[in-house]
């Protein structure tokens, strides 16, 4: 009986702070002052119980702004006994305070996944309610952005890469470098100078064409350095690779992506000579 | 080919740019990168690379894909307290 006088006034002390604390004293007369010791502690009720006026103009101005947080714990602490504390608190604001802020970002990485519009937003509603179930199992303080991109490349590889069968999937790191192409570092640094410029000057279509050209494997491992900047360690946690995996399709995705940009820059005439009197 | 420091630069280069070799290595390959034109160029190059990739990946997930993610989330959240709320 008293527990229940005690929940309510409580509550409402919870709501409105001092004065509700004062005005429920004073409509209830009969309260029980023992059980309400824990918030007589509080610092708006000071010793000054004796000398409150009935109107309830009895705690110090100063002291107001304590009291809220004061009076929320001990009436966690006196509620406890009767009624469990809230269990955990709902994850869903937390989940999307923290979570959604990455949608554009694992959009983007879903659209170099799938390679169409349609599908990438699925794979990103799928990899937002994976997240949120398991969210209960992410450690606040850790890597967000690296648990959800490990969800979306999980995600993809059991629901979408299935469908979408690479020519080169599953032997690709085995290729040797000449089956790659490549030979690059033979070129002087002049020319060099020229091909980053035609790069620089290149549109991104044909830069985005390039990397839709390139094994999904080095695609990727390009995608989550360049892109996302994640250091090599993150990288091969996403993808389930060593990090010396990770190393070598970036590396091998990097040199295929120069090919075809200069290859490209070759067909539309951005000739490396022209490009070169910019300078 | 010579061993004046290009072989391990432009090994590493990568690895340099990203800040994920030791530091004495880093502060070997600054150092040649100052003197040498040829690997400077290629850490350029490389460098134009990934920000040329960085540019043309920028994406805005659709306006609608947003609303639609938070309608399934809150659909899950639903289906957790209905699921919840017998055994109370």
């Amino acid at each position: 009986m008293p527990s229940v006088v005690l929940e309510r006034t409580e509550a409402r002390v919870v709501d409105g702070g001092r004065d509700v604390l004062s005005t429920s004293r004073s409509a209830l007369p009969e309260l029980d002052w023992a059980a309400m010791k824990p918030i007589d502690d509080a610092p708006a009720s000071d010793a000054s119980e004796d000398t409150a006026a009935p109107d309830g103009s009895r705690a110090p101005e100063d002291s107001t702004t304590e009291v809220p947080e004061d009076v929320v714990e001990t009436v966690e602490e006196a509620l406890d006994f009767d009624e469990p504390v809230q269990p955990d608190a709902d994850p869903r604001p937390l989940f999307e305070e923290q979570a959604l802020p990455f949608i554009d970002q694992l959009y983007g990485a879903a659209m170099r996944m799938t390679k169409n519009p349609s599908d990438a937003q699925d794979l990103v509603q799928e990899t937002f309610v994976k997240a949120y179930a398991a969210f209960g199992q992410f450690q606040q303080g850790t890597n967000l952005k690296a648990w959800l991109y490990r969800i979306l490349t999980n995600t993809y590889i059991n629901q979408y890469r299935k469908k979408q069968r690479e020519p080169y999937q599953g032997t690709i790191d085995d290729l040797e470098d000449w089956q790659l192409g490549g030979a690059e570092s033979t070129t002087a640094a002049s020319s060099r100078s020229a091909e980053a410029e035609a790069i620089d000057r290149m549109p991104d279509s044909a830069v985005k064409d390039a990397l839709q050209a390139i094994p999904e494997d080095f695609r990727l491992a390009v995608y989550f350095a360049d892109v996302e900047g994640f250091a090599y360690q993150e990288i091969a946690d996403i993808m389930k690779t060593p990090i010396g995996t990770v190393m070598s399709r970036l590396h091998r995705g990097r040199r295929m992506l120069r090919e075809l940009l200069a290859d490209y820059a070759r067909e539309r005439g951005i000739e490396p000579t022209r490009v070169r009197s910019t300078r | 080919m010579n061993d004046c420091g290009c072989d391990k630069a432009k090994r590493d280069l990568e690895e340099y740019l990203r800040n994920e070799v030791c530091r004495t290595e880093a502060s070997d390959i600054r150092d040649h990168l100052e003197h040498c034109e040829s690997c400077r160029s290629e850490a350029v190059l490389a460098v134009t690379l990934t920000e040329a990739v960085q540019r043309a990946c920028q994406e805005t997930a659709p306006a609608d894909l947003k609303e639609h993610v938070l309608q399934r989330l809150r659909s899950v959240k639903t289906d957790h307290e209905a699921s919840i709320v017998p055994s109370l």
